[in-house]
């Protein structure tokens, strides 16, 4: 074979797969590089706030932040949850194929060329576009947001956003419709259960955002769509019944992740098991229900309804945090790299969900809407919280995936620089937000008095790219140096450790009995009460 | 009397101290059993206690019933705008500036909006706001007031304020609104009843105020 041959033959067989398993495998080396992409535009505006201006222009600092976020939610995380579901629910309930695997296909090259498109519009005379992740109305419309830059934002969202819902679509028929003899729907692990209820989400809000999309090039090209304050208010309703539904999709399919680590790493079943998959289907539920508190400041809605919806959250939250500190509870822990991700998720989500009860409240959401402290509050929710989770699902993953282990001492000194980073970049933001700091902006005036913390954050910033490197050298490093890692290196509980590592085309040879949600465990207590 | 100050001080006095106790509860516990778990060599088996489960949801139940009630009672007044404010004060967002319109046609607009000029107001009585935007979304934040209410075309929002104490407060337009964004600024100055007065005769004498 040519040496020219074999890029283009990996690349082929990258994107024509039908195996659930390199399609979701494709998915995270593609998100993979977004997330890169994504975060250097984020330190380029570290740079530009650590020094007040002068780094970029206005206009390209718009460009900027909005890339960055619409990066990192349409192309990274979001993606990343759905590809982790793609790789590891059919593994889970014993399946031996994804249901609809051209349907997964066909989902991955949509968000592929959906992701292509949105980054091409740096590349037009235009620039990118530049008016937020959202692209509020009447902002983006064509005589504020003239240019391809913002028509390639409007396809791209929506080419992923399509694929993000047939994935979704075909990990869901999976749990519901392809499980093994045995695997009954309580006895689905905990990360499945986070994968039912996220898919559950995606498929009913996200054609919310197509339709907004939809009237938004509409209203671009024709006009008469969008008008006024009504046509504002009606994208930004529309916008957040996606809009709210998504911050819970970037969350639960990393609280699945924590759940398996914890148990395993405690040595121990989960706890909880039926609370905590009450408590999904109540959290997911209301997650449907609360979208206009992003919109308290409009005062057009009943902002005492949604701040009930709101704030009724902390039950279900509070339920899955307790099932999380009760399986550590009597348990024998291991601090294993995997484990110190998930612990660090508890700690750090906290942060962001406590905050985030802060904002559910009218009154201090009218002093702190569109500051910086929002900004530091969904940082500690999807970087803090749902990123380490995702590092702990990587770090516990990593070897059924490759076959081989990464290794712990590189991977713990990846936590501790990530830890310090993500502290330092975003902690003193609710601080800049709580003395008047707006988010979105470029430049601030120096009698503020930000500049310190504002170099404090960027060197921050600069932490977590560190640890991101440290990261990227552990894969390389395990990948060439190989530690075999066998069928399951850590004594896990469910059924994707009962095969091989990688797993083969077909995923299982042979499966085990199955009698509760950790058939792995009760195989290894079946043998010792009986030896 | 509408009091946003009051009423952000108010609500966060019982939030803040509530989630700075939960992070403690929490990460405390979870020091403790981690603490613990390390040293044990044989995991406990139970794995289920749904009395406790459901006595715990109950009581965040509680817990999320009384925020409400807080939330609530301090909501309803600054939601609220009265029938006869002491002033009523018009507010023209566009990209990128301000103006400020006084009933008897004075009015005070920002030409530069790094120094902006500031628009007086008395203080210790309602002034009633109409705010409107003559083409994107702005934001009307006033920060040491803790209040702001997005400002949108075709559409006049209605709220009312209260300036307690005299003295310069600093606003800013929060929502993203275009390439200037980050520079619009505005001021307000309150000062008491008698010299907003005086103000406002000089301004009549200088026809239009706009700086």
């Amino acid at each position: 074979m040519s040496t020219v041959a074999l890029p283009a033959r990996v690349a082929s067989s990258s994107l024509a797969s039908t195996d659930h398993k390199r399609i979701a495998g494709t998915a995270c080396g593609v998100a993979f590089l977004f997330f890169l992409a994504g975060g250097l535009l984020a330190l380029l505006m570290r740079s530009q706030l650590a020094a007040d201006g002068g780094v970029v222009s206005q206009q390209t600092y718009n460009e900027l932040f909005t890339m960055h976020g619409s990066t990192m939610v349409y192309l990274v995380i979001v993606p990343v949850a759905l590809a982790v579901g793609i790789y590891f629910v059919p593994l889970q309930v014993g399946a031996a194929e994804i249901a609809g695997p051209r349907v997964t296909l066909a989902g991955l090259w949509l968000y592929v060329c959906g992701g292509v498109l949105m980054w091409s519009g740096f590349l037009t005379s235009s620039g990118a576009a530049a008016a937020s992740w959202w692209g509020f109305d009447p902002l983006s419309e064509s005589i504020h947001s003239p240019g391809s830059g913002m028509e390639l934002w409007i396809f791209g969202v929506m080419l992923a956003t399509l694929g993000q819902i047939l994935w979704a679509g075909c990990v869901l028929l999976t749990a519901l419709r392809a499980r093994a003899p045995g695997m009954t729907l309580m006895r689905m692990p905990v990360f499945t259960w986070t994968m039912v209820v996220t898919s559950v989400m995606v498929v009913f809000g996200f054609p919310a955002l197509l339709l907004a999309l939809g009237l938004l090039w509409a209203q671009r090209h024709f006009g008469g769509v969008l008008v006024g304050g009504a046509g504002a208010v009606d994208y930004q309703a529309l916008f957040w019944f996606y809009g709210h539904p998504v911050v819970y999709v970037m969350f639960f399919p990393f609280v699945g992740m924590v759940g398996e680590v914890l148990a395993t790493f405690s040595s121990r079943r989960f706890f909880g098991y039926s609370a905590f998959v009450v408590a999904l289907l109540a959290f997911a539920g209301l997650s449907m229900t609360v979208w206009a508190h992003h919109m308290f400041t409009l005062g057009v809605f009943s902002n005492k309804y949604f701040a009930l919806t709101s704030t009724a959250l902390i039950v279900p939250a509070g339920v899955e945090y307790f099932d999380f500190l009760a399986t550590i509870w009597r348990g024998s822990l291991r601090f294993t790299v995997a484990f110190l991700f998930a612990v660090g998720f508890l700690v750090q989500f906290l942060v962001g969900g406590l905050t985030g009860i802060i904002l559910a409240s009218p009154p201090l959401d009218y002093g702190l809407n569109m500051s910086y402290f929002v900004v530091a509050h969904f940082h500690y929710t999807i970087f803090a919280g749902s990123a380490f989770g995702l590092f702990g699902g990587i770090y516990y993953w990593f070897p059924k995936i490759t076959g081989v282990m990464l290794r712990e001492r590189l991977g713990k000194l990846h936590f501790v620089l990530m830890v310090i980073g993500t502290n330092v970049t975003f902690f003193p933001m609710f601080i800049l937000g709580s003395e008047g700091m707006t988010r979105r902006i470029a430049r601030y005036p120096a009698s503020t008095g930000w500049q310190g913390l504002n170099i404090l954050e960027t060197a921050g910033s600069v932490v977590i790219a560190l640890s991101v490197l440290v990261f990227m050298l552990n894969v390389v490093v395990s990948l060439r140096h190989r530690r075999p890692a066998g069928d399951d290196p850590w004594g896990a509980h469910t059924l994707e450790w009962a095969t091989s590592s990688p797993p083969p085309r077909h995923n299982f040879d042979a499966l085990p009995p199955i009698r509760s949600y950790a058939p792995l465990l009760d195989l290894r207590e079946g043998a010792e009460a009986s030896g | 009397m509408p009091n946003t100050l009051h009423a952000y001080e108010h609500v966060q006095g019982i939030y803040l101290p509530i989630a700075v106790g939960v992070f403690a509860l929490v990460v405390g516990t979870l020091v403790v059993l981690l603490v613990r778990g390390a040293r044990r060599s044989r995991p406990g088996s139970r794995s289920q206690a749904l009395v406790v489960e459901v006595s715990y949801a109950c009581l965040l139940a509680c817990v999320a019933g009384l925020l409400v009630w807080v939330t609530f009672t301090a909501e309803t007044p600054i939601d609220r705008t009265v029938a006869d404010p002491g002033l009523r004060l018009k507010v023209i967002a566009a990209q990128w500036s301000w103006r400020f319109i006084y009933p008897d046609g004075v009015s005070v607009a920002d030409i530069d909006t790094w120094h902006p000029a500031p628009a007086y107001v008395p203080t210790g009585t309602e002034i009633e706001f109409a705010g409107t935007s003559e083409d994107v979304i702005h934001g009307f934040w006033i920060p040491a007031l803790h209040y702001q209410r997005q400002f949108l075309p075709g559409y006049t929002t209605h709220f009312d304020l209260l300036f307690q104490k005299p003295g310069w407060y600093g606003g800013e337009c929060s929502v993203l609104c275009g390439v200037n964004h980050s520079e619009m600024h505005f001021a307000v100055q309150a000062v008491s009843p008698q010299r907003f007065r005086a103000w406002l005769t000089e301004q009549h004498g200088h026809g239009d105020a706009s700086s």
